[in-house]
């Protein structure tokens, strides 16, 4: 079984590497790979906070948007480059992220309740940023400095392509590291009972907190990235749309498997792109009606998610071929 | 040092609403010790357990253990100073494999290098080798007992609470349970504290016992004295018992 993971694994990671050959000159192909892998970056952190400890988060959008302001502001005001700013951006939404996370887990906040009190941190930043003139208010700005490397401003989607690649392997060996580390089988635990984790030496506040501190700051870096790869920053990027999508693709890809949210990420934003590409011309939303049944479906036969269903036909072709192999 | 105290309760009032559930109760456990706690439903026993490992707070009365104050201390701490328990109703880690679950256990005093070996030492002393790969999610209720109570032996503990464990079980599961229960007790030298309704458990296991009525502690004593004591007798069974 090991063996056959890691030369799949392989094939998969030159695959995803040569990826934009077919695409060359499509640029609109490009920016659909890099949006998918974007949200594959999203999914993989939200794994860690909704999928390991099974806190329902629905801020994607606040941290992906501090970022963003904060890598954007920094080069509008004080020129200072993306390549510098997402990593300050990071750094911004972990400090929100600590602001918000004291007080939530010191008061038990969790289920329902976590998913309203964060849900409506993405709308109280949107409204705060379109009020604060100096930074954000309603008009987009524009980052300067267009088609410079320097300035992470490329003139072609390719390189943001490989950022997200590079992202999105940070982000999974962070999830895999942390699984097989104390603070996985914590969160874990606390996820499943949180007053037998207690007794049994978890420090729950502080176990949560340092696993909505890693999202964060992945969702903020990659926010930093995302103000780049649109040029401009704008307080609709704290979108409630967004973040809920994000937890959706991990609850659907399948919630705890490190490469679930992953999984879930490519087939549903891949499916969702074709369709609206399809469809998007002859009637306006039909493509979100069909895309909501998709949904529907998969929860409904594969609540575990469509990583299970992955598994088990992999396992299936993989004992097949063994024993193919067994019997020459 | 036969004598030792681990456990001290100080006149613990906790009270929900108007409700008293545990009343100006006082009571203290020797190290090595097995005691039972008893008494009908709704004596308060569960919430004395509470109080004790820190998930609730009481509204009068100290917790001592180890000599120190542990009143108002989260659990988590209180389980570094070596307590840990067990629930009532089986709590178990539902996604999570046996030996996953009893590894959560064992981080409380190891690290990484050394928790395969906590593991197998505990799963082999619980009887858990059949299943250490399952789901706990897929066990009986004998069975997630059993990881209960192992996962909170990895913690290693000096004093074990443990809520109802014989509770559901049938003769044989009994059985073997009070056998884990006695070894443990024996080889490993940790401090039994038990809440239990079965009384083929508590009078072949506890050395000494107390009684919950109402919130109140009514009899303290060996299994044979607390058998014949008529406050028992009339808590159980009613005033007419008695005569």
């Amino acid at each position: 079984m090991k063996k056959g993971n890691v030369s799949l694994l392989f094939i998969l990671i030159i695959f995803v590497l040569a990826l934009p050959l077919l695409f060359r000159s499509n640029q609109y192909g490009m920016i659909l790979l890099t949006t998918i892998l974007l949200y594959g970056v999203l999914a993989t952190a939200w794994n860690i906070i909704g999928g390991m400890a099974g806190q329902l988060d629905l801020a994607a959008g606040a941290y992906l948007g501090l970022g963003a302001f904060t890598t954007g502001t920094l080069l509008l005001r004080y020129n200072l480059t993306p390549w510098i700013g997402i990593f300050l951006g990071g750094a911004v939404s972990v400090a929100f992220a600590i602001l918000v996370g004291l007080p939530l887990f010191r008061f038990k906040i969790k289920e329902v309740w976590y998913a309203l009190s964060s849900s409506a941190l993405v709308e109280v930043l949107r409204i705060t940023f379109i009020m604060w003139e100096k930074v954000g208010g309603p008009v987009e700005r524009y980052l300067p400095d267009y088609g410079s490397a320097l300035y992470m401003r490329f003139s072609s989607y390719l390189p943001f392509y490989y950022i997200m690649v590079f992202l999105l392997l940070a982000s999974l060996l962070v999830n895999f590291w942390i699984s097989r580390s104390k603070l996985g089988y914590y969160l874990i635990a606390l996820g499943d009972d949180e007053d037998a984790s207690e007794v049994l030496g978890v420090n729950v506040r502080s176990s949560k907190l340092k696993a909505l501190v890693i999202y964060a700051f992945i969702v903020g870096l990659t926010g930093g990235v995302y103000a780049c790869i649109y040029g401009f920053i704008h307080p609709n990027f704290f979108s409630s749309t967004m973040s809920t999508e994000v937890a959706i693709l991990g609850i659907v890809g399948g919630m705890g498997i490190t490469y679930g949210p992953l999984i879930g990420a490519v087939l549903l934003v891949s499916m969702r792109e074709l369709l609206r590409a399809n469809l998007g011309g002859q009637l306006e939303s039909l493509y979100l009606v069909i895309y909501s049944v998709v949904l529907i479906l998969i929860v409904l036969f594969r609540p575990r998610g469509i990583t299970t269903l992955l598994q088990e036909a992999w396992a299936k072709i993989f004992s097949r071929w063994t024993r193919k192999n067994h019997a020459e | 040092m036969q004598n030792e105290v681990i456990l001290r309760v100080e006149k613990i009032t906790k009270k929900f609403g108007n409700l008293i559930a545990v009343n100006n109760v006082s009571l203290m456990v020797n190290r090595r010790e097995i005691v039972g706690l008893i008494g009908p439903n709704g004596a308060g026993k569960t919430t004395l357990f509470n109080v004790i490992s820190g998930l609730i707070s009481p509204e009068e009365g100290k917790v001592i253990f180890k000599g120190k104050d542990i009143t108002g201390i989260v659990p988590h701490i209180i389980c570094k100073m070596g307590m840990s328990r067990t629930f009532q109703v089986s709590r178990a880690f539902a996604s999570m494999t046996v030996e996953d679950a009893i590894r959560v256990g064992a981080y409380n005093r190891h690290s990484n290098r050394d928790i395969p070996q906590v593991v197998n030492e505990v799963v082999d002393f619980c009887d858990l080798e059949g299943l250490r790969k399952r789901k706990c999610s897929d066990l009986g209720l004998a069975a997630l007992r059993r990881v209960e109570l192992a996962r909170a032996l990895a913690t290693e503990p000096d004093l074990l609470l443990l809520d109802e464990a014989g509770a559901g079980l049938n003769p044989t599961e009994l059985s073997n349970l009070m056998n884990i229960l006695e070894a443990i007790n024996r080889k490993k030298e940790i401090t039994l504290f038990v809440v239990e309704h079965v009384m083929q458990m508590v009078m072949g296991l506890c050395q000494r016992i107390f009684v919950l009525d109402a919130g109140e502690l009514i009899a303290t004593g060996k299994p044979e004295e607390i058998s014949q004591n008529p406050r028992v007798i009339e808590a159980y069974l009613g005033k007419r018992a008695v005569r």
